[in-house]
């Protein structure tokens, strides 16, 4: 058995999750809020250290002044607790969106698009291995196939209905593979718990 | 109640009994099953084992939690002791806030390792020659971006308060043109930020380890190559453990391994309970149309 | 006034951005990295305004003795706590906050997490029925992929493992490449309409 104390504060907080299993209890939720402050507490400290400070105080202490202009933006978002310039808070709010929708266009064109769809393209390049040619065939019926049942604004009739068929066939192989994964993340973090209890707290394993 | 009612109605209790009792078994039952290696983890090794030493540096962006810590954390050890055995220098950051303090204890427990190898050795293993970490930074995809032009713009300093200008390793490593790969090791969708943003722009190369619920996602930037390979979940840290114990980069196999016994008891488990969750649903169907000539639900 | 304003920073930022990505020259470069360092500062103000809707939202149930209002007092004095002890005593690697972290805030996290490892086997005995098509090749495939996977999948047959990564790179990557083109064209769709101002949801508010 450990002899840190640390070890047994980790191991007795573990227990008191675990403790949900059974029912709700005053030992769970003590646990559960202590969580929630903890970690915000947590980020309060690691934002003022890593962000805060060295991207906006001490620019500004060194006489960047072009920095007011984001401080000014960040005390906009307060206004929103001021109902006479609560429309302030709308700035920042359109400057990060603005931002975000502008960078993530071309991003998204050329990553998630553009090269998704060069992969998915079946030339006669694709059957030099005549096995793999006729998966990237498939693949391509497949890409087709699961859009197609997406594509909502005409009904799901004739040609449309059958190919909308064949997606969903490939859309739930899709999801029992994911689902078979999902249980291997699940199964794995209990594992890791069970890993802390049994070895560094109990001493029961290496 | 007949029989096909009564295995569709055992009590989460024994459920959850006997999940826990086969998550224990098998630490202290130890059977060992020759892993079998997936092509995306072998990718990724290869694409490692192929970086000259004491050339490019491999860039390890540790962006995983203590929630998924069982999954990544191995895969973080498993990357740093290939590289260091290798003599590929390292260069390590963070962009989940949570990140940092797991990115030190793998960095500095492989470190000391290496450390007291070299001394053996009569040799050096060094902070800032060997392995640096700048640790974490907000606005992540800015700073992806601006490590394309230069690296020490984004971190004038390293997680410690170092000037890294200071550190040889990042006097050679000035932007990715230095950097053979970046490899993230995830509990969420940093790797498509690197695709996106980096990648796009600059041509980096991309690696990931992600946990296992994100890893069906990221089939299709491994098809196209955008990405150089992928480690997903407990098996994927597995499988890099034992090749990297396999090619003699380390004395033992890793955390990872001896979990992947219970995953496998578990997985038996869940699918003895959903085969009896079905046999009993089918009888009973049939049970009510023999009853009403009907079935009903 | 009160909405053209923020829909022309919105116009404005979003053309900038896009013009930027093709603008390799180093103006405009430094431009975007000028720009990357103010939305860091705003994330974190957002940050701190999340904080304050937390101190609130307890400071009130502890004021009006709402249900469970003790565990509120768990939460403001384990915030106020872990904030002190970060910001008076440092945080380095051997510091009482990193203690707390590795100590406190990773098992809770951890645990919380590893609950679902329970929740999963029971929800896949109570609800995972083959009462469809669709419903039996989601089950066979969870199967495939549960069995190849595992080590003991390949004395089932020397040939399963190979089946099972089969299933995910050819179907599985088909549809999770369709899907991930759906939501692509979708996310450009919206975001396009930010910053043409058609989508104005985020304003909020009616004036």
């Amino acid at each position: 058995m450990s002899s840190d104390p640390w070890i047994w504060i980790g191991a007795f907080l573990t227990l008191m999750i675990f403790s949900f299993l059974y029912k709700d209890n005053p030992f769970y939720k003590f646990g559960e809020h202590l969580f929630v402050g903890v970690a915000n507490g947590y980020y309060i400290v690691f934002y003022w250290q890593n962000s805060l400070r060295p991207n906006l105080f001490e620019p500004l202490g060194a006489g960047e002044f072009i920095y007011v202009v984001p401080l000014l933006l960040g005390l906009m978002y307060f206004t929103r607790f001021i109902p006479k310039i609560s429309w302030l808070v709308r700035i920042p709010i359109g400057f990060m969106i603005g931002w975000g929708a502008g960078l993530s266009i071309p991003a998204y064109f050329q990553a998630e698009v553009l090269r998704q769809l060069e992969g998915t393209v079946v030339a006669p390049t694709s059957f030099s291995n005549p096995t793999s040619g006729v998966w990237s065939l498939f693949i391509l019926i497949g890409v087709i196939c699961t859009l197609i049942y997406f594509f909502f604004s005409k009904e799901h009739k004739g040609v449309l209905g059958h190919t909308s068929r064949l997606g969903i066939i490939f859309i739930m192989i899709g999801f029992g593979a994911s689902f078979g994964y999902t249980v291997m993340a699940r199964v794995s973090l209990l594992i890791g718990r069970v890993q802390f209890l049994l070895g560094p707290w109990l001493g029961l394993i290496d | 109640m007949k029989w096909y009612e009564r295995i569709t109605k055992i009590d989460r209790r024994i459920i959850y009994l006997l999940l826990t009792s086969l998550v224990i078994l098998p630490f202290f039952v130890k059977v060992t099953i020759p892993q079998n290696i997936m092509p995306q983890t072998k990718r990724l090794f290869d694409f490692i084992e192929s970086i000259p030493p004491n050339d490019k540096a491999v860039m390890i962006s540790f962006d995983y939690t203590p929630q998924t810590q069982p999954e990544c954390h191995p895969m973080a050890k498993a990357l740093l002791r290939h590289c260091f055995s290798r003599g590929i220098p390292v260069i390590g950051l963070s962009y989940d806030p949570q990140a940092p303090g797991l990115a030190l204890d793998a960095i500095t427990s492989i470190a000391q390792e290496f450390d007291s190898l070299a001394a053996i050795n009569d040799d050096s293993f060094d902070y800032g020659v060997d392995y640096v970490y700048l640790g974490w930074k907000s606005g992540r995809i800015a700073a992806q971006l601006d490590m394309g032009e230069e690296i020490v713009g984004v971190y004038p300093r390293d997680y410690f308060g170092n000037v890294i200008d200071s550190f040889p390793l990042m006097n050679k490593v000035r932007n990715y043109k230095n950097v053979a790969i970046v490899v993230i090791i995830s509990s969420a969708d940093y790797p498509l930020d690197w695709i996106r943003y980096p990648q796009t722009r600059y041509g980096v190369n991309v690696g990931a380890g992600l946990t296992a619920v994100m890893a069906p996602k990221y089939y299709p930037f491994l098809q196209t190559g955008q990405m150089s390979g992928m480690m997903s979940g407990m098996k994927g840290a597995a499988e890099y453990e034992k090749l990297v114990f396999d090619h003699g980069y380390a004395r033992t196999l890793g955390t990872a391994e001896t979990g992947m016994n219970s995953q496998s008891m578990i997985h038996i488990l869940i699918m003895i309970f959903i085969i009896l969750g079905n046999v009993g649903y089918f009888f009973s169907r049939r049970g009510k149309k023999g009853k009403t000539g009907d079935i009903r639900e | 006034m009160k909405r053209k304003l923020p829909l022309a920073i919105c116009f404005l930022m979003g053309i900038v951005m896009i013009v930027q990505f093709f603008i390799p020259h180093p103006v405009s470069l430094e431009f975007g990295s000028v720009i990357y360092r103010w939305v860091i500062v705003l994330t974190a103000f957002a940050l701190v305004l999340a904080i304050g809707n937390l101190i609130r939202h307890h400071t009130y149930k502890i004021s009006k003795r709402k249900e469970d209002w003790p565990y509120s007092i768990v939460t403001l004095a384990g915030m106020t706590g872990m904030a002190a002890i970060g910001l008076v005593w440092g945080v380095d690697p051997e510091s009482l906050y990193q203690k707390i972290y590795l100590n406190v805030m990773a098992p809770l996290g951890a645990t919380m997490f590893a609950l679902l490892a329970y929740y999963m086997a029971s929800a896949a005995y109570r609800a995972f029925r083959a009462r469809s098509l669709e419903a039996t090749l989601l089950l066979v495939s969870a199967f495939i992929v549960m069995i190849g996977f595992m080590p003991f999948g390949q004395y089932i047959h020397p040939r399963f493992p190979a089946f099972a990564e089969w299933v995910m790179q050819v179907p599985n990557m088909a549809s999770q490449r369709g899907i991930l083109l759906g939501v692509a064209f979708g996310s450009i769709a919206t975001a396009l309409k930010i910053i043409l101002g058609i989508e104005r949801s985020w304003l909020g508010g009616k004036e």
